[in-house]
């Protein structure tokens, strides 16, 4: 009895560790959004986007700070996270999926991914198509998006509604090394 | 019995944990890995001037801004023609931001001929989740002058000279209490060389009190007072007060108020508001600000 229980533990075990080789990470994600509208353009930067990658399961994770944006203008900086993302509230956007028909093993690779945005404090379904290329021992994953303002319970005034486009175009680079926690 | 149990639930918490490592907790994670930098409340007012007085708030580095401050009243008992108010007193104001916490600007007020500068400081920023900084302190150092002529003849000796200054000196502490209650305590310090021929005070202490709560996201409700502890006595003052609407529209900031001052340098509203704040004419004045926030550095992404 105690025998078999001492293997089932080691296998747990083993199966943890394994797990972590399976994981990449990138700390310095790169997330940008663009909103094209009649009065003004608005871009904006985030530089620190963190990512975890699980090969093994075929999942991605996503996480940003909203307050690690950078804009062109500062006072849009102020704007975008005290009136729109209330970022006091939700400080953070999360995206959690699945790489649909993910390939180990393939060098460059176009899939679909599937899985829940969260954006000021709203989880939405989000399937998106991105560019994964593999190098040794290291995965870059590219792509862009389109998400929709209302979908996330962002309100624009009606005296701003030229200002601000209704869709937003979505734009992420990360770049994975292997996890070490 | 108990022997055999124990294993059992240590497998059962096994099975548990391993299961959900696997899905949910990439994300908890990522939680570990967010960086510990210490992050500063922002817009704990969305203004640099919350109505009467300055705000915390100043603008980033390289923002200009250009102000146009007005206050309407009536005259009672006149066979006034104009068209809304009889009187407007409007002031055209224009301030630069050196760096992110020092702020340079000056205004000339039409009605009571008032020209002020002033420097701001930002000495203390608010933390997020942090008890060491709870609050923001800035400092403000005003100055304002006018022509003998123009000033209240009460107040200034005629003697020495014709320009007449005052200086008032303030440390603004606020608090952002929640995303939409924020709240400023201003204890406040006024000098104006005195005429001889009364007891007027030659300093004067004041403590104002001010406060916004946000109604949604780009409009807030605030309101201020200004307590004088030692008024001047050859003339009758009152304590300003002032409550009104802040709202943002991108680029501009529009400010909507009732109040019983009637000036806009900070000696004049805080220790020489001559009317009490009531309904009557002419006590009360409306009050509108518009500010144009200009940025002269823009940021470029590669």
């Amino acid at each position: 009895m105690n025998k078999r229980l001492l293997l089932l533990l080691l296998s747990f075990f083993a199966t943890h560790l394994t797990n972590a080789q399976d994981e990449f990470i990138a700390r310095q994600g790169q997330v940008s959004f663009f909103s094209y509208a009649s009065v003004e353009n608005i871009e904006a930067q985030n530089n620190q986007v963190l990512s975890i990658l699980d090969v093994a399961n075929k999942k991605i994770a996503v996480s940003m700070l909203m307050r690690a944006f950078v804009f062109k203008k500062d006072l849009m900086y102020e704007h975008f996270n005290e009136s729109y993302v209330e970022s006091d509230i939700y400080p953070k956007a999360t995206f959690e999926g699945n790489i649909i028909d993910f390939d180990t093993k393939a060098s460059n690779q176009v899939k679909i991914i599937e899985g829940n945005l969260n954006i000021h404090g709203i989880t939405k379904k989000t399937n998106l198509k991105a560019t994964i290329s593999k190098d040794e021992n290291a995965y870059l994953i590219t792509g862009e998006f389109v998400v929709l303002v209302n979908d996330f319970d962002i309100k624009i005034p009606p005296v701003l509604t030229s200002n601000i486009a209704k869709s937003i175009t979505l734009k992420f680079t990360f770049q994975y090394q292997p996890y070490e926690e | 019995m108990k022997n055999r149990t124990h294993p059992f639930l240590i497998l059962v918490l096994l099975f548990v944990s391993h299961f959900s490592t696997n899905a949910q907790d990439l994300l908890k994670k990522l939680d570990k890995e967010h960086k510990d930098t210490p992050q500063y409340k922002i817009a704990t007012f969305k203004t640099t001037r919350i109505g009467l007085g300055h705000s915390i708030e100043t603008r980033k580095k390289g923002t200009l801004e250009i102000s146009l401050y007005n206050r309407y009243w009536d005259k009672p008992n006149t066979q006034s023609q104009r068209f809304l108010a009889d009187e407007v007193n409007t002031r055209y104001g224009l301030s630069y931001s050196f760096s992110n916490d020092f702020t340079v600007g000056f205004g000339y007020a039409n009605f009571d001929k008032i020209s002020d500068g002033f420097i701001k400081y930002k000495l203390v920023k608010q933390r997020v989740h942090d008890k060491k900084s709870p609050l923001s302190i800035t400092l403000v150092q005003s100055l304002s002058h006018r022509k003998f002529d123009n000033a209240n003849t009460n107040l200034y000796s005629p003697s020495s000279s014709e320009n007449k200054y005052s200086f008032t000196t303030q440390a603004l502490i606020a608090r952002k209490f929640s995303p939409e209650l924020s709240l400023q305590i201003s204890p406040s310090f006024v000098y104006r060389a005195s005429s001889n021929n009364n007891n007027n005070p030659n300093a004067q202490f004041a403590i104002g009190f001010g406060g916004r709560h946000k109604i949604n996201t780009h409009t807030s409700i605030v309101s201020e007072y200004f307590y004088v502890v030692n008024p001047v006595k050859s003339i009758d003052t009152f304590n300003s007060f002032l409550i009104g609407i802040n709202w943002e529209v991108s680029d501009l900031m529009l400010q909507f108020h009732l109040t019983n001052a009637r000036n806009f340098a900070e000696d004049t509203f805080i220790t020489e508001t001559a009317n009490n704040f009531n309904f009557k004419d002419p006590n009360l004045h409306f009050g509108f600000n518009a500010t144009f926030i200009l940025h002269t550095k823009k940021r470029t992404f590669k």
